[in-house]
């Protein structure tokens, strides 16, 4: 008899099919984060109240040294490699992976979650380009199920112009109890400039987008899970079930 | 931030549209909109607000986005989205006009140690007051909002704070000391050990990284800087003259303050979100205007120290760059229109449109600020999405991800399942320094540990499951000498006689790198899950029991299945036959069922009645039970 693999894995590995025909690289960065790639790079400046300590774990005694509250620290850190080999944009990637927010847990908080980021950087990128790439993602991960997306002004310190996306399921194939419901999915928006400079990209020439959404929450949409707890309980009678 | 239709309409000659038209408006041009809500006689009630005949006023919940904290904590604020979004002309914008600080008034001396802390102060005197209740305009606005009516001196403050978006604090003059007939002011950090009550009644004890302003005759802090006013020097009836405050703060030091203290106000959640030090006259003189209309008095004179001048920006922008973010074809007279909507004033300068924003705009800075500006305002459905051309590369294969993808799917073969368990343990290498819940504060530095516990509590539901023997595997990150690496493990259950012992074979953390002989220029195509719907289990323990019978040759297995499911009922939650052997003509037939209820812990009775219920159907069919 075959085992099971996780939800969350069943979904990293048909989202990287879905971004690799696409023409997208998958990457990763460390858990372990410095301040400055989790924060300061993404243009979230010292005193911006994201940076509070109630929402991020600090490593002790490790001077600015975190554990990634998103996956967007990756997106520098990407970028920057290949600047040091030379490789100019255009690039293509996705960053998916743990992120930690220091809060209590409950039916629909974890303090530790997976994320899925994307960032597209070329010299002709535009805001057209981002609603398509997130539209086909979300219409392939739904499969038969008919998907709409709405986009919504929104606010990210990292992107500019911000947006919000929110996505309707639709038709007699959608769960009846998200059918024809607005539901938010994930923050986009085009890179801010701050972002290109911090990983040496030339800001003047480059633009791009980025997106992130919660891969535990796409999980459950997709799935109809009642329990976020359950992505981290390794529970058979719940992962068998995949 | 609360915001009353009825307050907006103040802003507009024209009708404003229904409240859910107006949610609608902020919804897909500025921000996302909590709640609406109708305020019939005072009370709140939640409706949706399609007709602005329900009630008697709407109040729209508004969740302000933190790059417009500057300009639209405000009915102000909010009247000029509208205005921008819905094209209704404001009937003037008193932010738009000459603000006059006349005549000057010589009598406060004012001191700011650190113009950083703040670049601004602002007073008013005012004199001959009656301090006493507001009228019943101020006291529904007010109340629509959910703020208390005070008094009308402490409710035109607030009203003009809601209006207008700058704080401001009124201090009895009365209270407060002279020396040579002059009140001495001072700004500066608070000493360690002073402490301040404040008009809350409680008395906070402040230190050198909070600023308070001081009276400076008498050496006592009389208010916390833009969070809280102190009770010895608030409004009361017997209050005649008073010093009107509008002051501009450091926003990050606001925010410090008021964290140390857990004290956030209105005043101070203004703050620390920054706003103009432009804004402080157009509030010290609305509100001084305000009292002596409801309070009577006179505007003895003003006082303005401006250490720190606000500098205008510039933003030089022309359309075809902005089409080339947002993927749109917008004409300059388009983008100008937009623009004008917005009341951003620009010059043209050959195809560049040079922009000068208003003083209150403090988040425009960069020509992709004005892109944004004008993409939410013309609307992203307009913009039509764009198939991404394809890369002239392919993609590079992750070595990580495809090794990963190697073990899992040699170990699912191998009737193993994946679990991610949490990477805080009881102990480690590394451990963090602030965990909310205190419990599990180290990162782990291996994955046997949590391993060990899920399979335990695997093993325990292992009939449930339908399995003989728990099988489990974790790809996962471990922080071990210094390194953070991904590691996989596996452990497998060796099933013993004894039930409450569990143990198994571990394989240990390997390197994943152990997975790959050779990576391939293409990932390897693998099973997707197929599952449509998960389905929730039960919480409750559940019961197992077997059951055997002899059957002779010919007889289906499913056929028995299907008349112990049959008679079995609802808590029947897996049957399977596990067992069979021949003696002669005859076959026994083994069957484990597990009961289990949703919504309560079976007991042996209820065991018992389905199994009973079971044995009489078989044997009528004439099986004989063994």
């Amino acid at each position: 008899m075959r085992g099971h693999i996780h939800p969350i894995s069943s979904l990293i590995r048909e989202a990287n099919k879905i971004f690799f025909d696409t023409g997208f690289t998958f990457v990763e960065g460390p858990l372990v984060e410095s301040e400055w790639y989790n924060f300061d790079a993404l243009n979230v400046p010292k005193d911006h109240p994201a940076r509070d300590m109630q929402d991020t774990f600090f490593i002790k005694d490790e001077k600015e040294m975190v554990l990634r509250t998103h996956t967007s620290p990756v997106q520098v850190r990407y970028m920057e490699s290949q600047m040091k080999k030379g490789i100019l944009p255009p690039y293509r990637i996705i960053v998916p992976g743990k992120v930690f927010r220091n809060e209590a847990t409950d039916i629909t908080h974890e303090a530790e979650f997976f994320q899925l980021e994307g960032l597209v950087v070329s010299d002709d990128t535009t805001l057209g380009h981002m609603k398509w790439t997130i539209n086909h993602f979300l219409k392939k991960v739904f499969r038969d199920i008919e998907v709409e997306t709405r986009y919504r002004p929104s606010f990210f310190p990292f992107v500019e112009p911000g947006l919000e996306v929110d996505m309707q399921l639709r038709g007699a194939k959608a769960p009846e109890k998200l059918r024809d419901r607005w539901i938010e999915m994930m923050g986009a928006g085009m890179v801010h400039p701050n972002v290109l400079k911090s990983a040496g990209v030339d800001s003047e020439k480059y633009r791009g987008f980025a997106f992130g959404m919660g891969l535990d929450r796409l999980a459950i949409l997709r799935w109809g899970i009642d329990d976020i707890r359950l992505m981290h309980s390794a529970d058979l009678r719940f992962i068998n079930q995949f | 931030m609360k915001v009353s239709r009825n307050w907006l309409q103040r802003f507009f000659n024209e009708e404003l549209p229904s409240a859910a038209a107006l949610a609608e408006a902020l919804t897909f041009h500025a921000f996302e909109i909590e709640s609406v809500e109708a305020l019939s006689k005072g009370s709140p009630r939640a409706v949706r607000g399609e007709s602005s005949d329900n009630g008697n006023d709407w109040i729209l919940d508004v969740k302000v986005t933190p790059n417009r904290g500057h300009d639209c904590l405000s009915h102000h604020g909010i009247a000029k989205e509208f205005s921008a979004i819905l094209q209704l002309p404001m009937k003037s914008d008193p932010l738009r006009e000459e603000v006059s600080l006349k005549p000057r008034y010589s009598d406060i001396s004012l001191h700011i140690e650190n113009a950083n802390l703040c670049p601004r102060f602002v007073a008013a005197y005012i004199a001959s007051i009656k301090v006493g209740p507001s009228p019943e305009w101020l006291r529904k606005h007010l109340e629509s909002i959910g703020q208390k009516s005070v008094n009308n001196v402490v409710d035109a403050t607030n009203f003009v704070m809601f209006d207008l978006g700058q704080p401001l604090h009124a201090f009895d003059a009365g209270k407060l000391h002279k020396k040579d007939n002059v009140y001495s002011l001072i700004i500066r950090p608070a000493k360690r050990g002073e402490t301040v009550t404040g008009l809350d009644d409680k008395t906070y004890a402040l230190n050198e990284t909070m600023l308070a302003i001081v009276d400076g005759v008498a050496s006592i802090v009389a208010s916390i800087a833009g969070i809280k006013g102190g009770k010895p020097t608030g409004i009361d009836e017997t209050t005649t003259d008073i010093i009107l405050e509008g002051a501009n703060w450091n926003g990050a030091n606001i925010r410090k303050t008021s964290q140390a203290l857990k004290l956030r106000t209105d005043a101070s959640s203004r703050f620390e979100q920054v706003i103009s030090p432009e804004l402080a006259p157009y509030g010290v003189r609305a509100c001084a205007d305000l009292i002596c209309e409801i309070a009577g008095g006179e505007v003895v004179g003003f006082v303005d120290e401006y250490p720190n001048k606000q500098q205008q920006t510039s933003i030089s922008v022309d359309a075809g760059r902005i089409n080339a973010i947002l993927g749109s074809k917008l004409s300059d007279a388009e983008v100008g229109g937009a623009l004008t909507r917005l009341d951003l004033p620009f010059t043209k300068s050959g195809d560049a449109f040079v922009i000068e924003p208003p003083f209150e705009r403090l988040d425009l800075t960069v020509p992709e600020d004005i892109a944004e500006e004008v993409g939410r305002i013309t609307g992203y459905d307009k913009i039509p999405p764009v198939e991404l051309p394809p890369m002239s590369t392919k993609p590079e294969v992750n070595p990580n991800f495809y090794a990963a993808e190697r073990a899992r799917e040699e170990y699912v073969a191998k009737g193993y399942s994946e679990v991610y368990t949490s990477i805080f343990a009881d102990d480690g290498e590394r451990v963090i320094a602030n965990k909310v819940d205190g419990v599990r504060p180290y990162l782990r530095t291996n994955l046997d540990i949590g391993l060990g516990i899920a399979l335990e509590r695997n093993v325990r539901n292992k009939d449930l499951l339908g399995l003989k023997q728990v099988k489990l595997f974790e790809i996962g990150t471990v922080w071990k000498d210094n390194k953070e690496t991904i590691v996989f493990n596996s452990y497998c259950e060796t099933p013993t006689n004894k039930d409450s012992v569990v143990s198994g074979e571990r394989s240990g953390d390997k390197p994943l790198t152990d997975y790959i002989s050779e990576i391939l220029k293409q990932y390897d195509e693998l099973p997707l899950s197929e599952t449509k719907r998960y389905v929730p289990f039960s919480k409750y323990p559940f019961i197992v029991r077997d059951i055997a019978l002899w059957v002779s040759a010919g007889t289906k297995e499913d056929d028995v299945l299907e008349i112990i499911r049959t008679h079995a009922g609802e808590l029947l939650v897996l049957s399977e036959l596990f067992d069979t052997f021949k003696k002669g003509e005859r076959t026994s037939l083994a069957f484990r069922l597990v009961f289990q209820s949703f919504d309560r812990t079976l007991t042996d009775f209820d065991a018992n009645e389905r199994m009973a219920s079971i044995s009489s159907a078989l044997k009528a069919k004439g099986f004989e039970i063994r």
